[in-house]
C-alpha cells in the first residue's frame, strides 16, 4: 500500500490510532501491592564479542603513520605495510613495553619508538637493528584484518580462532560505485556498555518517543549470526519542520546486524515526488566494558531528481540527521542504568529474544546453544486493515482447498 | 550474561505449537494482538518450509534475508480465526 493512499483509508487509520493510543496514553498499570519491581543487572561481561568489528574508513589509516585504536579493553596499533595491507597489532612492544602506535613505519614493518625493534603485520619481530639475532618468543598479538567497500574490519575472537566464512560481512552494492555518493562517515565515543546500542534493534516504541518517527510496520528476524529489523514508518507531521521543498512522507528500512557489531541498513526515504535510496551503516566496537566507539556511515544513490552533487549534499544532510538520532539515543544512554530484567508490556519488541541471540557472541563456539541461533520472528503490522486481511486469507485458503479437492 | 525468560510468556499467553497447513513445519506461535505475531522456528521446521527452500535455491544459497513464509502466515491467521491461537481483544 502506498503511504499516501494509506492516510485516507479509514480502516487503516483506525489501526494506526489504536497503536498510537497505546503509545501515547499509556494507562498506569497498578504495581502489585506485594512488592516493588527491582532492577537487576549483572556486571558487564569480561570478554568481548566474537566477530568482525569495523574500525571505520580504511583510507584514514593509509597516511603512512601508525594509528592508535583503543578496542577490546586494549590498546591496538593499525599500520599499513609496504604491500599496502592494513595490519593490527597489540600496541605494546614486547621488548620493554613502549607504545608502537607512537613509532614509525619503516618499509614493511612498524618500528618501535623506544629501541627500534621492527614488527611485522603477522606479529613477529623481524629485526632488531642493534642485535645479531632476534630472540625466541619475539611475537606479539596480531589481529586478522579485512578491507572491503572502503572499510577496515578486525576480527575479534577470545578463543583465538580464525574467522569462519559463514560470518563474512556481505558486500555493499552501492559502495565505491559512480552512481552512488562516497561514504559520509562519523564516529562518536559513547560512555556505556555496547549492549545498549543493540537493544535498538527491537525497541519499537523508542523510535516514536526518542526519534519522532512513527513505525506502522515492524519486524525482527533473528537467525544464525544475523539479527534483522524491518521497519516502515511515517514521518510525524508534528515533528516535521514546516516549509517548502519535497515533503518526506516516511521511510522503509531493512537493517541487519551481521554478527555482534556491524549493521547494514537498506534505507529508502519516501518523498511526495521521489524515492531516495541509501545505505546506512551502524557499527561499533567496544573500547572497554563501559564504553564503545559508535560509527555511522551513509551512501546515497544518484537519481534523475538527485544527480551527482545534490546527492552528495543530501548524503551530508542525512548524515547529520542520523547523527542527531544518535545524539538522542546517547542522551538516554548516558543517564540510564543497565537492566537485565526490563519490564515489558505487550506492545514492546522482543528484547529478551534479542539478548538471547546476542549471547552467542559472548560464549565459546562450543557453547553456542540452538536457542541462541534458531530463527525467531516478531512482527507488528498495522498497515493492513485486520478485516480485509482476514477476508483475503479466508479466500486464499478456500481457493487452495478447492484446488486440493480437484487434485484428489 | 545469563539468558533470561520473557515474563510476558509466563504472565500472558505462552508460545503455542502450530503446523503449517502447506508444508507441515511445526513451529511455536504467539499473538499479542491481531497486529502482532511471534514465531519460534526450529532447525527442523526451517528445513521443512517450502518457501524457504525456494528462496534459498533462488539466491544460490547466498543466505540472503528470508522475510518469512506466506503459507505459515496464512496458517497462523486461520488458527487465530478458529481460536487455536488465542488473540487478546482490546
Ligand atoms: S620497547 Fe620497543 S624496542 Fe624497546
Ligand atoms: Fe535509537
Amino acid at each position: 500500500m502506498g503511504l499516501a493512499a494509506g492516510r485516507a483509508d479509514p480502516a487503516w487509520h483506525a489501526g494506526i490510532t489504536r497503536v498510537l493510543k497505546g503509545w501515547v496514553n499509556v494507562t498506569a498499570v497498578e504495581a502489585s501491592t506485594t512488592g516493588v519491581r527491582s532492577i537487576e543487572a549483572e556486571a558487564v561481561p569480561t570478554r568481548f564479542a566474537r566477530g568482525w568489528h569495523c574500525l571505520g574508513l580504511s583510507g584514514r589509516f593509509k597516511d603512512g603513520k601508525p594509528h592508535t585504536v583503543n578496542a577490546f579493553g586494549q590498546k591496538l596499533v593499525v599500520f599499513q605495510s609496504g604491500d599496502g595491507g592494513l595490519n593490527v597489532l597489540d600496541a605494546y612492544c614486547r621488548h620493554m613495553g613502549a607504545d608502537l602506535s607512537r613509532g614509525t613505519i619503516k618499509g614493511d614493518e612498524l618500528a618501535c619508538p623506544f629501541h627500534d625493534w621492527r614488527w611485522g603485520g603477522d606479529g613477529r619481530c623481524k629485526k632488531i637493528p642493534y642485535a645479531r639475532r632476534v630472540p625466541l618468543r619475539a611475537r606479539t598479538a596480531a589481529w586478522t584484518t579485512m578491507e572491503q567497500d572502503g572499510l577496515l574490519f578486525v576480527w575479534n575472537d577470545p578463543e583465538g580462532n580464525p574467522p569462519q566464512p559463514e560470518v563474512a560481512i556481505p558486500r555493499i552494492e552501492g559502495a565505491g560505485r559512480d552512481d552512488w555518493t562516497d561514504w559520509v562517515w562519523q564516529e562518536i565515543v559513547v560512555e556505556t556498555n555496547c549492549r545498549e546500542v543493540m537493544d535498538n534493534v527491537v525497541d519499537m516504541a523508542h523510535f516514536f518517543y526518542v526519534h519522532y518517527s512513527f513505525p506502522t510496520y515492524f519486524k525482527n528476524i533473528f537467525e544464525g549470526h544475523v539479527a534483522t529489523q524491518i521497519m516502515k514508518g511515517l514521518s510525524r507531521p508534528d515533528a516535521r519542520p514546516p516549509g517548502k521543498g519535497p515533503r518526506m512522507l516516511g521511510n522503509t528500512s531493512v537493517a541487519s546486524y551481521h554478527g555482534p557489531s556491524f549493521m547494514i541498513d537498506d534505507l529508502t526515504y519516501h518523498y511526495d515526488d521521489m524515492d531516495l535510496k541509501s545505505v546506512l551503516i551502524n557499527a561499533h566496537y567496544p573500547i572497554d566494558g563501559n564504553s564503545f566507539m559508535l560509527h555511522s556511515g551513509i551512501i546515497v544513490q544518484h537519481s534523475d531528481k538527485l544527480p551527482g552533487e545534490s546527492a552528495e549534499a543530501m548524503a551530508h544532510k542525512l548524515g547529520e540527521f542520523i547523527l542527531k538520532g544518535f545524539d538522542q539515543d546517547v542522551e538516554i544512554w548516558k543517564h540510564k542504568t543497565r537492566i537485565d530484567n526490563p519490564l515489558l508490556c505487550e506492545e514492546d519488541g522482543p528484547v529478551y529474544q534479542l539478548r538471547r541471540w546476542y549471547e552467542q557472541f559472548y560464549v565459546d563456539v562450543a557453547d553456542v546453544r540452538p536457542e541462541m541461533v534458531e530463527r525467531f520472528e516478531f512482527e507488528l503490522d498495522t498497515t493492513r486493515p485486520v478485516e480485509a486481511w482476514k477476508q483475503e486469507v479466508e479466500a486464499n485458503l478456500a481457493r487452495r482447498a478447492a484446488a486440493a479437492g480437484r487434485q484428489a | 550474561m545469563t539468558i533470561r525468560a520473557d515474563d510476558r510468556l509466563l504472565d500472558g499467553a505462552p508460545m503455542r505449537p502450530l503446523c503449517c497447513l502447506r508444508c507441515g513445519a511445526g513451529v511455536e506461535v504467539r499473538k499479542a494482538s491481531w497486529e502482532q505475531t511471534s514465531v519460534q522456528w526450529s532447525a527442523q521446521a526451517l528445513g521443512a518450509c517450502l518457501e524457504r527452500q525456494a528462496a534459498r535455491a533462488a539466491d544460490g544459497g547466498a543466505g540472503g534475508l528470508f522475510e518469512g513464509c506466506t503459507a505459515l502466515r496464512e496458517s497462523i491467521v486461520r488458527a487465530a480465526l478458529e481460536g487455536a491461537i488465542p488473540v487478546p481483544e482490546d
